[in-house]
């Protein structure tokens, strides 16, 4: 009964209506506190998308959020609530920023390539405990993951203050990566760089993965019913790990291409809740490859448009993340499906 | 030495044990609570304008409860009535108590990051005349605040809460089975938000502990993962009072030890991530366990 176009439209719903009702209590903040909720709002647009330079820096902020939400989707389709992207985006970097600057002896594009690959093998090796004891031993992933990214920050913070400290440099932050092992800018004088094109690559596999290959039917399979898929002779246990390492994986990437692509190091305070914000970005875009891009996008402008609007028009950036909290908490709200189930229940009356 | 360390660890102990304890209640009532954070973090800036404005500390208390409270709202309502996930709506919360906490520094205060306030009353301590000379008795009863007592008083009374009052069966029958609690007439939505707005009431005194226990000030990382450590307690507990308390006075004494182990041995970075290690290898044992033989549950 429901064709593409009504199915379309209700995933646009659902994508949209927590972002009006965030941007309704942002407004409400702002009234209170004495500011134009309609001038700041339109400044914000105007900072994320006025020109090729603000979009460029969107696409920057977009960037991160792609590698988190592609990876929180591949557990999520696996039916795994992988909430430990965090670590594997903090270990990632600080893998890939090591390598960057201590492996001189490769050369150019050679260490490049070592540092994102390192950086995404430490991320999908930090997820092996977490998956290997939800697979084995029913661990609930939920809390271990969690844990896990305490743990990953505590040995990044410890790396970068001790054995990984740049020499001379007061505040904790590794070496900077070698120049000819950063990733090439795109648009230069803006930081966008080749991890965007990565990132986009990354989704396009995800979506091939997902369709032509075995695996992404089995993974989905062991998501939507896990019973079913033993019955019919899936491992079930593997295709779980798989899916969280590869969660990992790609979580691990992510902070490669930001050490190597923006930040140039490792340093204090790498991610400001990436991991985080890339559940949101997963649940919005509903693990499909293009809702996840749209995700990123969404809150990538918030956060460029955010930063800049602080500077200029005295708005602190913490609405940004007042907004990006409301979105987080209404991105799994079934608002849509209780519109839906009042209709059916009109409709059904005579 | 060990009396300095013992004193200061029963100190940290307290705020992580009020929220445990929230989080505990919580639990047992079916909801697994990630924005403990957030509700201390408010507790804790609301203890402090509300102490210093009225004078009192025990206004400051109470100022704590409420907005522990308030921050709990809008997660149980999502979560209850909107079948939202705990755990994303959960981190959403803290992302949402974090933003407006430092919006309302920098536009009210004009301060970004810590807010200072003078004067501000903070909690007195109870020096115990005869017990305070006692070497390690002394370090462990004498010169500690009101909200530590209470906090001990709490467990246990929340024990007797759960196991042996009407209202503390119906959370546990929320929490063990929803679907037969609604079948016996029992409102799983309203046991479940009572228990998660106790939390927010809980885990904001527990951060009043931190904003006026000590020296009376705010600062936006003062929760400092103390709501996550707070989860891990009530984790490793297993969500009951007793064992849950003892996982507290052990992240306690860690939290303490560690200020004290700089420059000896472990690096501070590694000791912090200790609770969070400890409850994953509790989660192990326990699903290993489970796995050998029939246990009995309690």
């Amino acid at each position: 009964m429901n064709g593409a176009v009504p199915r379309a439209l209700e995933d646009g719903l659902r994508l949209a209506m927590p972002f009006v009702a965030a941007l309704l209590v942002g407004a409400v903040l702002l009234a209170i506190t004495g500011r134009d909720p309609f001038s700041t709002y339109a400044e914000l647009f105007n900072e994320a998308l006025g020109g090729p330079s603000r979009i460029a820096a969107t696409l920057t902020a977009a960037t991160p959020l792609i590698f988190t939400g592609l990876a929180t989707a591949i557990a999520f389709r696996a039916g795994v609530f992988n909430v430990g992207v965090e670590g594997s985006f903090y270990l990632g970097g600080l893998t890939a920023a090591w390598v960057g600057f201590a492996w001189i002896g490769l050369g150019g594009t050679l260490q490049m390539l070592a540092a994102l690959g390192f950086g995404a093998l430490v991320g999908g090796l930090w997820m092996l405990l977490p998956g290997w004891l939800r697979a084995r031993l029913e661990v609930d992933e939920v809390v271990t993951t969690l844990m896990l990214n305490f743990i990953a920050i505590g040995i990044a913070l410890w790396l970068v203050n001790g054995p990984l400290l740049a020499a001379g440099s007061a505040n904790s932050a590794t070496p900077m990566v070698v120049p000819e092992a950063r990733l090439p800018r795109l648009m230069p004088p803006s930081t966008l760089n080749a991890g965007f094109l990565i990132g986009l690559a990354a989704l396009v596999i995800y979506g091939v993965w997902l369709r032509l290959r075995v695996g992404g039917f089995e993974n989905r399979l062991v998501g939507l019913n896990p019973r079913f898929a033993r019955s019919v002779g899936i491992s079930v246990s593997s295709v779980i790990l798989l899916a969280i390492v590869l969660s990992g994986v790609i979580g691990g990437l992510g902070g490669a291409t930001h050490a190597l692509g923006v930040v140039g190091r490792f340093s204090e305070g790498f991610s400001p809740g990436y991991g985080f914000t890339g559940i949101a970005v997963a649940l919005l875009g509903r693990n499909r490859p293009v809702g996840i891009l749209i995700g990123a996008l969404i809150f990538g402008a918030l956060t460029s448009a955010g930063t800049t609007v602080q500077l200029f028009a005295d708005i602190p950036l913490d609405l940004v993340q007042v907004l990006e909290g409301t979105v987080m908490m209404l991105a799994v709200v079934e608002a849509v499906r209780w519109v839906r189930r009042r209709r059916a229940v009109g409709a059904a009356a005579p | 030495m060990l009396d300095n360390v013992l004193h200061a660890a029963i100190l940290a102990t307290t705020p992580i044990l009020l929220a445990a304890l929230g989080g505990l209640i919580n639990r047992q009532a079916g909801i697994v609570n990630i924005g403990l954070e957030a509700m201390m973090l408010s507790g804790a800036l609301a203890a402090l304008i509300a102490a210093h404005v009225s004078g009192s500390w025990a206004v400051g208390l109470l100022a704590a409860a409420v907005a522990g409270l308030v921050s709990a709202a809008p997660l149980s309502i999502l979560v209850t009535r909107f079948g939202a996930n705990e755990i994303v709506a959960g981190l959403g919360l803290n992302v949402l108590i974090a933003g407006l906490i430092g919006y309302l520094l920098s536009d009210v205060y004009g301060v970004s990051g810590t807010l200072r306030l003078m004067p501000v009353p903070t909690l007195p301590r109870i020096d115990l005349p005869v017990i305070a000379g006692v070497p390690v008795l002394g370090a462990i009863l004498s010169g500690k605040d009101v909200l530590t007592w209470a906090a001990w008083v709490l467990v246990p009374l929340t024990a007797l809460l759960l196991t042996r009052t009407r209202i503390g069966l119906r959370l546990r029958a929320c929490g063990s089975s929803p679907a037969t609690a609604n079948s016996v007439g029992l409102s799983v939505p309203n046991l479940r938000d009572g228990a998660t707005l106790a939390a927010g009431a809980l885990a904001g005194l527990g951060g009043a502990a931190l904003s006026l226990g000590l020296v009376g000030l705010f600062s936006e990382g003062l929760s400092g993962g103390r709501g996550f450590i707070a989860l891990a307690a009530f984790y490793f507990g297993r969500n009951r009072p007793w064992p849950t308390a003892f996982a507290c006075i052990l992240f306690g004494f860690f939290d303490a030890a560690q200020i004290r182990l700089q420059g000896g041995g472990l690096p501070p970075e590694l000791v912090q991530v200790l609770p969070y290690a400890v409850v994953i290898l509790a989660l192990t044992l326990a699903s290993w366990r489970r796995r050998r033989g029939p246990t009995s549950e309690p």
